[in-house]
């Protein structure tokens, strides 16, 4: 409880109650996240959509960085249609949808950035090198970390840079919220609207290379051509926009709840806040799914079934034990929304999760 | 008191006879409708203990119903009441009242007092309590699910054979969770193996290097606990509770692979230190590598590492003179075993696989447990849970001192690491205590070499 006071009192995590100068709704990214000085990068501050550029986000005492690519803002017609090949029920009714500018993982959070956060790589070496506390240091110290596993959440199949896996939503928004005060700057999941959007990325087709799905070897891993395992992210093409792995490899988690299409009537930075623990979405496929599931439109439900391994009770918070070809991606926003506006929609989401009392 | 044995009287009566008495449960009316119900009770509850409890009632041969709980501290048990009450499919198999909610070090007599002869009870605390609760649950003539490892030093692991002739003797049945043995994929890579499918083994090599642990590394106490409840609620750090990260994380992969040589090692040396572990109390080393060797001069290699960041493998693998196996792939479950025709594993070579989904190992062990009791079947795990036990703790004290040691060494040491166990209560000092700076002692090998720490 301590930590996440302080935290507020930072101004990273919202409610903020504490903080005296929250950042103002539209205020310019590159501004702060919080009131925490960001940490400096090339090309990381723009204050309109002309001056987004590629920039390669770092993280504090480690040699990662994670590149990042400027997605415009723009309207699209999101699902797919009553004609394209192998479409499911729930890719409909069709709909415009407008987004807003931002930046997006040019790919998959790795294994290698995950872990940093995961098993607080950064502070490891931070002490090993006799550094003290920067601001930022001081900010993470208030993000919750997953409980230490009892088995390797790779299972075998590699780590470094192939996809994290296995993590459930709840830990991709906890990462998202440990980046933020790392870097400074705001990330979080992407809304199932804007990664649509990336994905297809000015495209209208079953795939964002087209219709053939025969071609889906040069940009996708998936079944029959990914040995059984995920693959080393990036190895693609990317799409249009300069996205690696958005068809395959793993499927990606966003940040709203699955609901049906005709249901939602936001169409500005639609965005529907989950209050059941399942069914929540992934996008985008993965390495052991069919070209189907790899489509630009199809989503795909998790489930209770997803920590079906985990020999624990209860079953952690943390880990989907089952969900081997699920990762996910973090994206920007150009404009970063306000505590107020972070608390009532973009980090909201219920029911609360909270590791059992020790 | 086999005799008094409920499901065998009740195997020998015909299930119409109304007026069943039981010697050892005169207190309580006997019901027709409940006499094949198998009443289960919890002692420990951890996430292990209450995984168990819920596999324990999704076995399908007949009435299973959980009674009472256990633990030492009551959140933990207060969060197993609700996570088995509402559990859809569980939940009208649950009936703990308060009365039956034991808080206490003397908590386990009151779930044994509570079940009666042919109930079960699960014992799934950390190890070091395993043979005190061993022992009451054979004078009540319980049935009994233990979690592993079920004994973390020498003398109790002597002592724990000698307690179990009793339970023989009274035909309990035992299970102890060692679930690879119960797995269909393994079971059968054995079967080819002693045909000899892949020749003799000559090597094995077995790995559970995954990166930081549950509570193996253990942060300094910041004062809201006792000692001895900080100590019990980081078990995996302190070896007097668990054995430590070797005899809790290491024992499935190194009983997996004895298991496919049907013997166990002879001797043990080790190597293992320590690294990252500035500001931790933990007596666990980060990193350990074992040589075990069998009796005809076959190797059994053992990589166990905690360290973050690295290269990950969660594994075993045989080598024969014919060919090679793994014997599973990754974590527990799939174990996913193949056989090869040379020493390199991959498709081309493969000469057997296990088809895939394999059945979760962690509930056919509570089945095969339940249809031992309802079929009345020989049924008693303890002997082999013993071995594997120790020679986990073999290893681990080779990697500790820094000496060889023989199996025959290792079952005579005389270090009991907490011999006064089975008198702790919530205000017992611990049996480990820490020094003026709040570390405790940790293995010092090479300098340290008649026990593992002082």
């Amino acid at each position: 409880m301590i930590r996440s006071t302080l935290l507020f009192a930072l101004g990273i995590v919202s409610p903020c109650l504490l903080c005296t100068t929250a950042v103002p709704a539209e205020a310019p990214a590159g501004a702060s996240a919080g009131n925490v000085e960001p940490i400096d990068v090339p090309d990381a501050v723009a204050t309109n959509e002309k001056e987004m550029k590629p920039y390669a986000e770092k993280i504090e005492h480690t040699e990662q960085t994670i590149q990042m690519v400027p997605i415009p803002g723009g309207e699209f017609l999101m699902g797919s249609p009553e004609s394209e090949a192998d479409r499911n029920e729930d890719e409909g009714p069709q709909r415009n949808v407008k987004v807003d500018p931002f930046w997006m993982g040019k790919c998959e959070i790795t294994w290698e950035q995950y872990d940093i956060w995961n098993e607080s790589v950064d502070q490891r070496m931070r002490r090993m090198f006799a550094k003290g506390k920067t601001p930022r240091d001081i900010a993470v110290d208030g993000v919750s970390k997953p409980t230490e596993p009892y088995t390797d959440m790779s299972f075998g199949m590699g780590r470094e840079d192939y996809p994290a896996i296995c993590m459930t939503q709840h830990a991709a928004r906890m990462y998202c919220e440990w980046l933020s005060a790392k870097t400074g700057r705001y990330y979080r999941l992407p809304t199932e609207a804007e990664w649509e959007y990336a994905c297809r990325a000015g495209t209208k087709t079953a795939y964002s290379f087209g219709d053939d799905a025969d071609q889906l070897d040069d940009y996708g891993w998936y079944y029959d051509n990914s040995d059984d395992t995920y693959q080393r992210v990036g190895q693609k093409k990317p799409n249009p926009w300069g996205l690696h792995d958005m068809h395959g490899n793993v499927s990606e988690w966003v940040l709203d709840q699955y609901t049906p299409y005709d249901s939602i009537k936001e169409t500005l930075n639609p965005l529907v806040v989950p209050k059941t623990l399942y069914p929540r979405i992934v996008r985008g496929g993965g390495w052991d799914d069919d070209p189907e599931v790899l489509r630009s439109a199809a989503r795909k439900a998790s489930e209770e079934d997803w920590k079906q391994q985990d020999p624990q009770d209860p079953k952690s918070i943390w880990y989907h034990t089952d969900a081997l070809s699920v990762g996910f991606r973090v994206v920007r926003p150009l404009n970063v929304p306000s505590a107020e506006q972070r608390e009532a929609k973009w980090d909201k989401t219920e029911p609360e999760q909270k590791d059992p009392e020790e | 008191m086999t005799d008094n044995n409920r499901r065998e009287f009740i195997k020998k009566t015909s299930a119409t006879s109304a007026a069943l008495t039981i010697a050892a449960a005169a207190t309580r009316n006997v019901h027709a409708a409940e006499d094949n119900t198998i009443r289960v009770g919890l002692v420990g509850c951890g996430g292990r203990g209450t995984g168990a409890a819920k596999q324990s009632l999704s076995v399908n041969n007949g009435p299973v119903k959980m009674v009472a709980l256990a633990d030492v501290f009551e959140n933990k048990l207060k969060s197993t009441h609700a996570s088995l009450t509402t559990d859809s499919k569980l939940k009208d198999k649950v009936d703990i009242p308060e009365e039956r909610q034991f808080v206490g070090f003397d908590a386990y007599k009151k779930v044994m007092d509570a079940l009666e002869p042919g109930d079960i009870v699960i014992l799934a605390t950390p190890a070091a309590f395993r043979w005190v609760h061993y022992t009451y649950a054979i004078e009540r003539g319980l049935n009994v699910f233990m979690e592993k490892p079920v004994t973390i030093d020498a003398p109790t692991s002597a002592r724990f054979l000698e307690i179990n002739k009793d339970a023989l003797a009274k035909n309990l049945k035992v299970g102890v969770g060692l679930m690879c043995r119960h797995c269909k994929a393994r079971q059968e890579l054995h079967d080819r193996i002693k045909n000899g499918e892949i020749g003799d083994i000559t090597m094995m090599r077995a790995y559970r290097m995954t990166g930081p642990t549950a509570t193996a590394a253990v942060e300094p106490n910041t004062g809201d606990l006792s000692e001895l409840q900080f100590q019990i609620k980081n078990f995996h750090g302190f070896l007097w509770l668990s054995g430590g990260a070797v005899s809790d994380f290491l024992i499935h992969n190194i009983d997996e692979s004895c298991w496919m040589k049907d013997a166990w090692p002879v001797k043990a040396i080790a190597c293992g230190g320590r690294h990252y572990r500035d500001g931790c109390v933990d007596q666990n080393f980060d990193t350990y590598s074992i040589e075990y060797t069998f009796e005809d001069g076959a190797k059994l290699f053992v990589d166990g590492r905690t360290v973050p960041g690295c290269k990950r493998e969660f594994a075993s693998f045989a080598h024969g003179t014919k060919g090679s196996a793994i014997i599973s792939t990754a974590s527990h479950t799939p174990a996913k075993s193949r056989m090869f025709n040379t020493q390199v594993m991959d498709d081309q070579n493969e000469i057997w696989a296990y088809p895939q989904p394999e059945p979760n190992p962690y509930q056919v062990e509570w089945d095969d447990l339940i249809a031992a009791i309802r079929e009345d079947k020989q049924y008693n795990e303890v002997e082999r849970g013993v071995m594997a036990s120790a020679v986990t703790s073999m290893g681990r004290m080779a990697a500790h001192t820094g000496q060889e040691i023989t199996l025959d060494e290792f079952m005579k040491h005389d270090h009991e690491f907490a011999p006064n166990v089975a008198d702790l209560t919530l205000d017992s000092e611990a049996p480990l205590k820490a020094n003026e700076d709040g570390k405790y002692s940790i293995p010092m090998p090479g300098l340290v070499k008649k026990r593992e720490y002082l």
